[in-house]
């Protein structure tokens, strides 16, 4: 069960903010996300700019899709993170953690309200 | 003309394309506020004291030199000011609405929410809204609103209010023919000037209330304008207070009979003290700020790569709104900013339009006096470069 950082440690290696992103775009491309059967009003994440969607699936996975490409990845990451995580680690998981690792810093303040969201939005499933 | 601006000698990281939100500072204001502040600080009227009497020669300076800018005979009658565009508007309606038991209003469809709102607040059913459509090149129909407008019943109480330029579009409507069109029903006309008074010679003659921010025009925050025709000097305040009176007893009351009567309390004196250089230094520059705002849309209109954005229209003023082909507003947003270029993203507070023309969100790039040709072309180069990292990762939606 690795920690945020670990898990995406190749993200953090990168020193130009343009290359960040674009890693984070390519994750979430490389991802299946949300299936669309789920994009619906009660699974929208409130806060967001562009739409956001994010749902536990029958089979179990957590999983998102949103608009922004960026967005979509960031949260395409926490997902996967979140679904191997320990039920100790998806507890402290918050957004200061993304602040801490340097993460949350790529968002505007209102993506960060978002993904703050998000994540409150996760551990409610 | 940027040297007279500080900002960009102490942030010459950034590249700012958001002046259409707010502009950045003359530095004759930056310093006379700190000067307000930290030698001058006095109320204004009626103080009896030298440095109130130093306010007040300022307050009167200000509205004079406005007077002068805009042409505008007795300022003291006319000119009021307020906290921005947003009080402005709702005073001006505040009152239509205590002089007239109710009627059509008749709104650009492209106009900001602080235009529209005030009109659709619970209680205020007696007014009706129509909007008014844009032409085939994104400008108000004055033609639609002709038609709609002569549907009308003579006897209904009409109000005409319409933005100067948009925005979202930058486009500059036709505001004499709008004079023409109310005089001709008799309706009472507002203007929002918020983004034409920055960047052209504006004529405000013939309109009830023309509306503007300080904060847009080189100047400072937290203070606007409203031109009022002197006819509406007839009406009662709707916040009455300290200044807008003349006497008081525990029966009557007195009014000014001037604009103070619409400026109740103390105003943000502060920036009204630092009018008089800000407005000195408009008056000689105007030529020179509507042609380089004029060039400026000419670069954008000439430069911007059709295949990457659909742009709303071609632009006139001071700003151009896009629509990425792929990918979404916020991750240029992100990604521009990354690069230090900021512009400002999304709905822009005119969701009727918006709603209306894109898909949900548009990109803005806005520019000021100060903003050169080089400063568009990195933006656009910029986005082109985003166009192109975003097309490599063409998001499946699943």
């Amino acid at each position: 069960m690795l920690d945020f950082q670990d898990m995406f440690s190749e993200l953090f290696e990168l020193d130009d903010a343009m290359d960040k992103y674009e890693w984070i775009i390519d994750y979430g491309t490389g991802t299946v996300g949300l299936e669309k059967q789920y994009h619906t009003d009660q699974t929208l994440v409130k806060g967001c700019t562009s739409p956001l969607w994010l749902a536990k699936e029958e089979s179990g996975r957590i999983a998102a899709w949103g608009e922004s490409s960026i967005v979509n990845g960031i949260a395409s990451m926490i997902c996967d993170w979140y679904n191997q995580a320990s039920q100790r680690q998806q507890q402290d998981f918050s957004l200061n953690t993304l602040t801490d690792i340097g993460l949350a810093p790529l968002l505007s303040m209102g993506r960060q309200n978002g993904v703050a969201n998000l994540i409150a939005k996760i551990k409610t499933l | 003309m940027r040297d007279y601006f500080p900002f960009f000698k102490r942030r010459q990281d950034i590249t700012y394309l958001d002046s259409a939100a707010t502009s950045q500072t003359l530095y004759t204001v930056a310093d006379d506020m700190r000067d307000f502040m930290l030698s001058n600080k006095s109320n204004a009227h009626r103080s009896g004291n030298s440095m109130g009497t130093w306010v007040d020669q300022q307050y009167h300076l200000s509205k004079e030199l406005i007077g002068k800018w805009l042409n505008i005979n007795h300022p003291e009658k006319r000119i009021v000011y307020n906290s921005g565009t947003t009080q402005g508007l709702n005073d001006a309606i505040q009152l239509i609405m205590s002089a007239m038991s109710g009627g059509v209003v008749f709104i650009g469809i492209d106009s900001h929410h602080s235009l529209i709102l005030p009109w659709t607040q619970s209680g205020n059913a007696k007014w009706r809204v129509v909007f008014i459509d844009l032409d085939k090149d994104g400008r108000l129909d004055l033609d639609d609103l002709q038609s709609k407008i002569k549907l009308e019943p003579m006897a209904v109480s009409k109000v005409i209010a319409v933005n100067a330029v948009s925005n979202v579009l930058g486009l500059v409507n036709d505001l004499d023919r709008i004079k023409k069109i109310a005089l001709e029903v008799a309706a009472v006309s507002i203007i929002d000037a918020s983004q034409i008074i920055s960047k052209r010679k504006l004529e405000v003659s013939g309109f009830d209330f023309v509306a503007w921010s300080w904060h847009k025009v080189y100047g400072p925050m937290g203070l606007g304008c409203l031109l009022i025709d002197p006819v509406w000097l007839n009406f009662d305040p709707v916040r009455p207070g300290g200044g807008s009176v003349t006497r008081v007893s525990t029966d009557s009351v007195t009014w000014t009979d001037n604009a103070t009567k619409f400026e109740s309390g103390t105003q943000n004196l502060s920036a009204i003290c630092a009018l008089p250089k800000l407005v000195e230094w408009l008056i000689e520059h105007q030529n020179d700020i509507e042609e380089h705002d004029i060039s400026l849309a000419k670069v954008i209109n000439d430069q911007i790569s059709l295949a990457q954005f659909t742009p709303t229209t071609r632009t006139d003023s001071g700003l151009l709104c896009l629509e990425p082909v792929i990918g979404s507003v916020e991750d240029y947003t992100m990604m521009l900013d990354a690069k230090n270029i900021m512009i400002r993203s999304g709905k822009l507070c005119a969701e009727p339009l918006i709603n209306q023309i894109s898909n949900g969100a548009l990109l803005r790039l806005s520019w000021g006096c100060y903003t050169t040709k080089q400063e568009i072309e990195l933006a656009l180069d910029n986005l082109g470069d985003i166009h192109a990292r975003l097309s490599r990762h063409v998001q499946r939606a699943v």
